[in-house]
């Protein structure tokens, strides 16, 4: 009997352990232990043992930071009482981090659904026996102090503390939140930049195509710059020149800024993207709703694409492809043939009638009729 | 065990030279502790984190009765322009070094004992004043000490700080892990207030295994190495860095105990046929007749 169990756990383990190592695409990018998330050792399929959320909340992660809770009174730390709890406006930082990471920017590691508090995976005790993370007081100010230190070049603990005794009455401290609530931050159309190069001294960005068109994010750009970009005490350093490499790095995940200059930098101002005339392909017709990821999937960045409509659709035959949506119904005699009677290039463009009609060509003569 | 039998013997000629030569010295009673427990604890200091605001410092002050000024005063960050060392009156100390890239912090370092696993001070004290204790501090004790500062020569890391501005029993002063308050199972005072929990306390064991946790998981954030795990043979506190330990003023040793150096000194009183008799007796002298005209320089002082 025992040696029959022993038997079959040998033939489960390396299953088991085999499924460990394959962790899915956004487990392995995120700097995570297992236990951050799984209570047991081994999480299999059937039971994952993933730690409980709070369900009671139902702010989600992915909603916008303006719906997010205004004020918290930070008191689940009582182990030293220096300082009285600090009433933290949650809704300003929330919306200060818009342009960084939003929510995410501070709920780090949160899984998507509801948004999971600090104290959830962080214990308010700093004796414990779990030390792999942060207790809870180590966790807040590991958050607070890497944008505060960056910010006012300051840790004074006043600045959020109040003394024990000398605090100011509660009314006060919330209408001074309702002031500070963070203004919307505009996003602007387009930004030229001057480059200090002789040949291609003009940069425009069009920042709505960025966003709209190419359908980045904020935080693909502006991570870790939330506060500092525009508040910084230290205004030496937030206007000395920033070299020209740092300068390019947040083009290069996406361009080729090592040879090609003059894809972003001209002489006089540039106008918007144009597919046609930028790749020789003419999205108007039936590709201009698509988004871009529709064709350009690799993840690797953009990469440029065949412009063969076989690169993404295959091969068409008469039993894939409806005539109709191109806007011309075939007749009875044309929709027998295959495709390539009549179109002879591989971009299905202008057919060619002349190879059986003498006297026929297109578009004078059509082989069906115009859809409505 | 020949360690061990060599350290009363050098006791027991102690006492024996002192009673001799009718120079009181205090008693040495029982041999060094020097246990290496496997649950022993320690702290690992992640100095990445750290931002300075010298929290520990006040909180350890505290805790040992040492006259501290206000909380608030210590968030005067001009006290960085000079390095500073741990002394008599200030167990431990932040010092900062400046930043490396525009985008880069200032590094923090805290510097108190390292409780070392194989403790230097606890060696070359003749008498057994020092000791490591199960749950990995290395303490002092002012009974037995005779003021001879044999461990402050001999520590790989100049801890011991001796009280020289005091005349009526000058003590060795040094990090004691907050051997009291643990004792009590509170936490130790600097890792109870830290506010960025810089200092983690727990089993050295698991706190190798965490620091190398880290180390794995933020390639980019830390150098490859947990000061502390390996040098002169392992020390209770151990440390995490963003860059090479020497910047930080890290001392480089290599990982043999440095008992083995504070031992020569004693074979070396061997070596030279020095009868240790005569010299202890010496020794006592001296420190006699230091300590008399110490007590009168005070006397003095307190006249006028
Ligand atoms: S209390 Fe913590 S953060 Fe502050 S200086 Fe000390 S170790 Fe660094
Ligand atoms: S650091 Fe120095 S004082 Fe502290 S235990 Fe090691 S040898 Fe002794
Ligand atoms: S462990 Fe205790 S004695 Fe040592 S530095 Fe921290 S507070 Fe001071």
């Amino acid at each position: 009997m025992m040696n029959y169990k022993i038997f079959i756990w040998m033939l489960i383990v390396p299953f088991v352990i085999n499924g460990q190592n394959k962790i899915s695409g956004n487990h392995s990018t995120q700097n995570l232990t297992c236990s951050t998330c799984h209570s047991c050792d081994i999480p299999t399929k059937e039971n994952p043992c993933i730690k409980v959320c709070p369900r009671e909340s139902m702010i989600r992660i992915d909603q916008p930071v303006t719906d997010a809770p205004k004020i918290f009174v930070i008191n689940k730390i009582r182990e030293t009482d220096i300082y009285s709890p600090v009433k933290f406006s949650h809704l300003a930082h929330a919306e200060m981090s818009g342009l960084a990471g939003g929510c995410r920017t501070c709920h780090h590691y949160n899984p998507p659904g509801n948004v999971i508090g600090c104290s959830d995976c962080h214990e308010s005790s700093r004796k414990r026996t779990d030390i792999s993370k942060p207790d809870l007081k180590g966790a807040y100010h590991q958050q607070c102090m890497n944008c505060h230190r960056a910010w006012s070049g300051s840790t004074d603990c006043t600045v959020c503390h109040e003394l024990k005794g000398k605090e100011k009455s509660q009314t006060s401290v919330v209408s001074n939140n309702k002031k500070r609530i963070h203004p919307e931050i505009k996003t602007p159309d387009k930004i030229s930049f001057a480059a200090k190069t002789k040949q291609g001294k003009l940069v425009t960005f069009y920042h709505n195509e960025h966003i709209n068109l190419f359908s980045l994010e904020c935080s693909d750009c502006h991570s870790n710059e939330s506060c500092i970009k525009c508040h910084s005490t230290n205004k030496t350093a937030s206007t000395k020149t920033i070299s020209e490499k740092i300068k390019h790095k947040k083009c290069s995940s996406c361009h080729n800024t090592e040879s090609n200059c003059s894809s972003c930098h001209s002489n006089s101002e540039a106008g918007g993207f144009n597919h046609k005339s930028v790749t020789g392909f003419d999205l108007s017709k039936f590709h201009s709703k698509l988004d871009c990821a529709r064709c350009h999937t690799s993840k690797s960045g953009f990469k440029g694409l065949n412009n063969e409509c076989k690169t993404c659709h295959g091969t068409w035959t008469l039993e894939n492809f409806k005539h109709k949506s191109t806007g011309l119904v075939l007749d009875e005699t044309h929709s027998e043939l295959d495709c390539e009677n009549c179109h002879k290039e591989l971009s299905y463009s202008k057919p060619v009638c002349e190879d059986c009609h003498d006297d026929k060509s297109y578009p004078n003569n059509l082989p069906g009729k115009r859809a409505k | 065990m020949a360690n061990q039998s060599r350290r009363n013997f050098l006791k027991t000629s102690a006492l024996i030279g002192a009673g001799l030569t009718g120079v009181s010295s205090k008693p040495a009673k029982a041999a060094p502790n020097n246990i290496l427990d496997e649950n022993r604890m320690g702290v690992l200091v992640d100095t990445t984190v750290c931002i300075g605001c010298r929290k520990c410092e006040w909180a350890c002050k505290t805790a040992h009765n040492l006259s501290a000024q206000s909380i608030e005063s210590y968030n005067d960050r001009s006290v960085f322009k000079n390095m500073r060392r741990p002394d008599d009156k200030t167990l431990t100390v932040v010092n900062e070094y400046a930043a490396k890239g525009d985008d880069q912090f200032p590094v923090d370092v805290k510097v108190q004992c390292m409780h070392c696993d194989k403790p230097a001070c606890v060696s070359a004290c003749i008498v057994g004043a020092f000791s490591k204790e199960k749950n990995g501090s290395v303490i002092w004790n002012g009974d037995r000490c005779i003021g001879c500062r044999y461990c402050m020569v001999a520590c790989p890391f100049q801890v011991p700080a001796f009280e020289y501005g005091k005349a009526i029993q000058p003590e060795v002063r040094k990090c004691d892990f907050c051997f009291d308050r643990t004792k009590d199972g509170k936490l130790p005072a600097c890792v109870e207030i830290c506010p960025m929990e810089v200092l983690t306390y727990g089993r050295r064991e698991e706190l190798i295994d965490l620091a190398h946790q880290k180390i794995s998981l933020y390639p980019d954030r830390y150098v490859n190495n947990v000061y502390g795990e390996h040098e002169v043979g392992g020390t209770s506190w151990l440390y995490l860095a963003g860059r090479d330990f020497h910047e930080l003023q890290f001392p480089k040793l290599g990982t043999n105990p440095a008992p083995g150096v504070s031992e020569a000194i004693q074979h070396g009183i061997f070596a030279y046929f020095v009868p240790p008799i005569a010299l202890y007796a010496l020794f006592g002298g001296v420190m006699w007749l230091n300590k008399n005209r110490k007590q009168d320089e005070h006397k003095e002082a307190n006249h006028e």
